[in-house]
């Protein structure tokens, strides 16, 4: 008796929800963080133009952070109508492209971001989304601690002597634009602990070796300055090359020599940036997104490009970005506005509302005064982007996760790097085929 | 009309039986198809059979060895701490109890709150820098053990479950241990009988079948983890901390490999059924 | 004597405190500011604030955290009371006529052991036909599933544990079979029915992917919900606003839980008596 009484409620309640949703072009969007208010403000910008008609109006949809892409699988494969245009990113639109659509974007397009910003939303030749926000990474150091050590002459004849032991051979202390990798390594010793016992901070650094695929890319910048690569032009796999094994043999050595938390095979986004903001790490590579927080804890910080190797300096980049929903239902509202978003006028908007497109050298410059981040931003993503032969491809998420899986076995001593590297080679073979 | 015996079952039956056939009836045969074919999630209306080579990658990877173990090991470990500890803060604080029935509310709350929000917790609780756990051992000794490192992540999970549903056990034994026709323990004071003999030969064996009860519903729980531990470590540096459920779940989800995730999913329940339904008859012969 | 109560309370207040070390915890974060969070880790918190508690409260255009606990109340009443209901008249002819031990009940048990999350496509698929997706009863019904097996398996156990004499004296009256299960088993397992309504609920209420991946907006629950809030920084966690939201979003299962407990163990004593 209750119970159908529940349901008659429920019932109702449900039907009156849905009832006053009724979309005109449903967006979903990056929930949380400056994605969102970004979105939020060209949305509001869209509808109050004269010319976007009553049936055209956007309205957005956010869902949940936690697990938004294994729900998004979901919904694209299932042929969900609850959105017309949703969030894709450039290591997935190959696992979402068969249900999406190409889209065409404004003539604008190529010169407001420029085309490497453009191909981030490639696959298989064609255009599946429009560039919203841009990712990369940036080397934060802490520019006290490293002024006190160049100015000290014990502390750099200590200096020598710790990278002479764990890197053989004898480094000076560098300022950090000048770094190489090796340079990042002994300053990493230097600053912990376990290594030197009157170091200011605990740790040197804070490398994220939690088995998850973001952290992969957090650490390929590294194998790439040395010449790494996924595949070759012929299509065999490269992953088990010097390159590779040269970064992995590293990190574990910063690793085992206690230069970033004996906990960082559990750490992710979250726990660096808890580490780095207690002010116990004396640099570390992250993601562009955390630049406020980071600077806003440890004032002393300044950012700048991850560091060079022998075969040149790297950052990761990923863009995330809006496609079309095959399966939508306006799909012609839906593509008037992905086309309006690819404008300047829509992509300056974006910016001042706090995103973060990837937008070419002539477009960043008119917002040089309010946005310095989004020049530099723009700099190192032209300058020192690259995606790995294979990063769009279908399985590129897979293959993030397999690395993530053996890499991180590695570093906890859970398997040799040999075997590692043979594991990971075949997983790569499967997925590249 | 009288009904027999037979008729009288099914028409007690047939609600679940019902309810399970509108409601789990599609998705089983979907899935069983799955199972038995080529399937991803582009592949979803249109599944290619393969008979049984999905089953055959399964036994073949040993990450699905990997995780019946790991499940195993945790399940049992946990089942056992659970009940162990259930079993005596129920008896020994039952005295209590009985006049303080507050005391219940404040040990079950762990249980009350969701897993996957506990796992989170600890990310923070357990942190080097942000976690209360090490600052306190910074304070006091100048030393912290690193609770999610590689050597120790096994045993921290093992605590946290533990904690968080050793009030799960507790609460079944409670109520048993309370359900104790007290005539019985009379009798048997009046003969003089100590109280630790009193546990042990009145109240224990009265006890058993929830301990069973008990105990095989945290091993079930336990085996099938995954919130929690997901949230906390997911699936661990080379995979140390991936339970069935979370092999399981990456598989169908985070690889898209459907009809790999469902032969697992078959298999599991086929082995689970068998040694079930063999322990039910045990159970009846030694009856 | 005297010595052995000291004892018990100690014993009692070392467990309360080490099982609710982690709610503890994150009732203090909760009360903590977020500079306060990432530079005092201690458990005295320098200056308390509602701020966190006032994100999580207040309405905005998006988070609703009133909407998800009403859905998070809806789908877990029927997800915990629809298992009692199919399971009970079973769970009587499983314990009495031990109808269905070998293949029903070892089947249903086992649901308990799978990740159900497989199911979630055929679920999804079938749902978006019968427009049950994103509705609090879709989700409802799909949390009474994952309920069932316990359910099932709670009842049996407490049918099996009442005296057959009581059945069987009612037999000798003539009771038939539904005024025998309505009138003699059914009020006896009273404390069973609480208990499995109880479990349920809170597994029902904290459960999270079927949330996530069959509601978008209309029926989003408070766990789905309650992530919504924390993920507003650039990727990172804000945890004081995530301990504020998990405490928030336990107080309707701890408030039941107060509420049930005195009736299981009050008529845990009263049923002993009886018997």
């Amino acid at each position: 008796m209750m119970l159908s009484r529940k349901f008659l409620c429920s019932a109702a309640l449900a039907a009156l929800l849905t009832g006053s949703a009724q979309a005109e072009v449903t967006v979903l969007g990056w929930p949380g963080g400056p994605e969102e208010e970004a979105l939020r403000a060209v949305t509001e910008i869209y509808n109050a133009k004269a010319d976007v008609a009553e049936d055209d109006k956007v309205e957005l949809l956010f869902t949940s952070r936690d697990g938004f892409f294994d729900k998004l699988q979901v919904d694209l494969a299932a042929g969900s109508t609850a959105f017309d245009a949703n969030l894709i990113a450039t290591y997935s639109i190959g696992r979402y492209a068969p249900f999406l659509e190409p889209i065409t974007l404004s003539d604008e397009a190529e010169t407001v971001f420029g085309d490497t910003v453009l191909s981030t939303m490639q696959y298989d030749g064609a255009q599946y989304g429009v560039p919203t926000d841009l990712s990369l990474h940036f080397l934060y150091f802490r520019k006290d601690l490293i002024d006190a050590l160049m100015a000290n002459d014990d502390a750099k004849a200590l200096y020598g002597d710790i990278s002479e032991k764990y890197l053989g051979e004898r480094l000076e202390p560098k300022n950090p634009e000048e770094w190489s990798w090796q340079d990042f390594a002994a300053n990493a010793l230097y600053f912990s602990r376990s290594v030197n016992p009157d170091s200011p901070t605990r740790y040197g650094t804070v490398l994220q070796m939690k088995n998850l695929l973001f952290n992969m890319m957090v650490f390929h910048s590294l194998p790439r300055s040395y010449g790494a690569n996924w595949m070759d032009a012929d299509g065999n796999i490269t992953v088990d090359s010097e390159a590779y094994r040269t970064a992995l043999e590293m990190a574990k050595m910063l690793f085992d020599a206690g230069a970033t938390p004996a906990d960082s095979t559990s750490y992710e986004y979250a726990e660096a940036n808890a580490a780095y903001s207690a002010g116990q790490v004396a640099a570390m590579v992250q993601w562009n997104a955390a630049a406020s927080d980071l600077i806003s804890a440890q004032p002393e910080t300044v950012t700048q490009a991850p560091p060079t190797g022998p075969e040149g300096r790297f950052t990761h980049i990923h863009g995330l970005g809006l496609g079309l929903n095959a399966a939508a239902e306006n799909k012609d509202g839906a593509k008037a506005f992905l086309k309006w978003l690819s404008t300047e006028e829509a992509a300056l908007a974006y910016a001042r509302a706090g995103g973060a497109p990837g937008l070419a050298t002539n477009t960043a410059q008119k917002l040089a005064d309010e946005r310095p981040d989004l020049v530099q931003v723009g700099d190192y993503a032209s300058n020192y982007g690259f995606v790995m032969n294979g990063g769009t491809s279908k399985n590129a998420l897979s293959i993030y996760e397999a690395q993530a899986k053996e890499f991180t076995g590695y570093w906890a001593g859970t398997q040799s790097l040999d075997e590692a590297m043979s594991n990971i080679t075949a997983s790569m073979t499967e997925l590249l085929k | 009309m009288r009904l027999l015996p037979k008729q009288e079952n099914a028409i007690l039956a047939s609600p679940m039986v019902l309810f399970l056939l509108v409601l789990l009836g599609f998705p089983v045969v979907l899935s069983i198809i799955y199972g038995f074919s080529e399937a991803s999630f582009e592949s979803l209306m249109s599944p290619k059979f393969i008979g049984l080579e999905n089953f055959r990658l399964v036994l073949q990877d040993s990450s699905f060895w990997d995780a019946g173990w790991f499940s195993l090991r945790f399940g049992v470990i946990t089942a056992l701490l659970e009940c162990v500890l259930g079993l005596f803060l129920a008896v020994y604080l039952a005295p209590l109890i009985r006049k303080h029935g507050w005391m219940v509310a404040v040990l079950i709350i762990p249980m009350i709150v969701a897993p996957a929000m506990i796992g989170l917790m600890y990310r923070l609780v357990l942190h080097e820098f942000a976690g209360p756990i090490p600052y306190y051992f910074y304070e006091w000794f100048g030393w912290s053990p690193s609770f999610l490192s590689t050597g120790m992540v096994f045993q921290t999970i093992v605590v946290a479950e533990t904690l968080q549903w050793t009030p799960f056990a507790f609460l079944l034994f409670l109520t048993a241990y309370q359900a104790i026709p007290n005539d019985i323990r009379e009798a048997a004071s009046v003969d003089g009988t100590r109280p630790w003999r009193m546990f042990w030969k009145i109240e224990f064996p009265q006890m058993l079948p929830t301990l069973f009860v008990a105990g095989f519903i945290r091993f079930i729980d336990g085996f099938r983890v995954f919130d929690n531990i997901y949230t906390l470590v997911g699936a661990g540096p080379g995979g140390s901390t991936t339970s069935m459920s979370i092999y399981i779940y990456e598989t169908f989800l985070r690889r898209g490999e459907i009809g790999k995730a469902m032969a697992a999913a078959i298999l599991l329940f086929i082995v689970a059924f068998a040694i079930l339904a063999m322990g039910q008859r045990l159970m009846r012969r030694a009856q | 004597m005297k010595l052995h109560q000291i004892l018990r309370w100690i014993v009692f207040v070392i467990a309360a405190l080490v099982m609710n070390f982690p709610v503890l915890a994150t009732f203090i974060t909760a009360l903590k500011s977020p500079a306060e969070i990432s530079r005092n880790p201690s458990l005295a918190i320098q200056s308390p604030t509602l701020e966190n508690f006032m994100t999580v409260l207040t309405v905005s255009d998006r988070l609703n955290v009133y909407h998800y606990l009403w859905n998070s109340l809806s789908a877990a009443l029927i997800g915990s009371i629809l298992p009692i209901i199919v399971a009970f008249p079973i769970a009587w002819a499983m314990a009495r006529r031990g109808y269905g031990r070998n293949i029903l009940f070892p089947l249903i048990v086992n649901l308990r052991a799978l990740p159900l999350v497989i199911f979630a496509v055929p679920l999804y698929l079938m749902f978006s036909v019968v427009n049950l997706l994103d509705t609090q009863i879709g989700l409802g019904l799909v949390l009474a599933i994952v309920n069932l097996p316990l359910a099932l398996m709670l009842l049996v156990n407490a049918v099996s544990e009442i005296p057959i004499e009581l059945e069987e004296a009612a037999r000798m009256d003539g009771a038939r079979l539904p005024r025998l299960i309505g009138r003699i088993v059914l009020p006896l397992c009273r404390p069973a029915f609480i208990t499995t309504f109880v479990f349920g609920f809170i597994t029902a209420w904290n459960e999270f992917l079927f949330g996530l991946i069959l509601t978008t907006q209309n029926a989003v629950p408070m766990t789905v919900g309650a992530s919504f809030f924390f993920a507003t920084s650039g990727g990172g966690v804000q945890w004081g606003v995530a301990a504020a939201v998990m405490i928030v979003a336990a107080l309707p299962p701890l408030l039941l839980g107060l509420i049930m407990y005195r009736k299981i163990t009050g008529s845990m004593v009263s049923g002993a008596v009886k018997g």
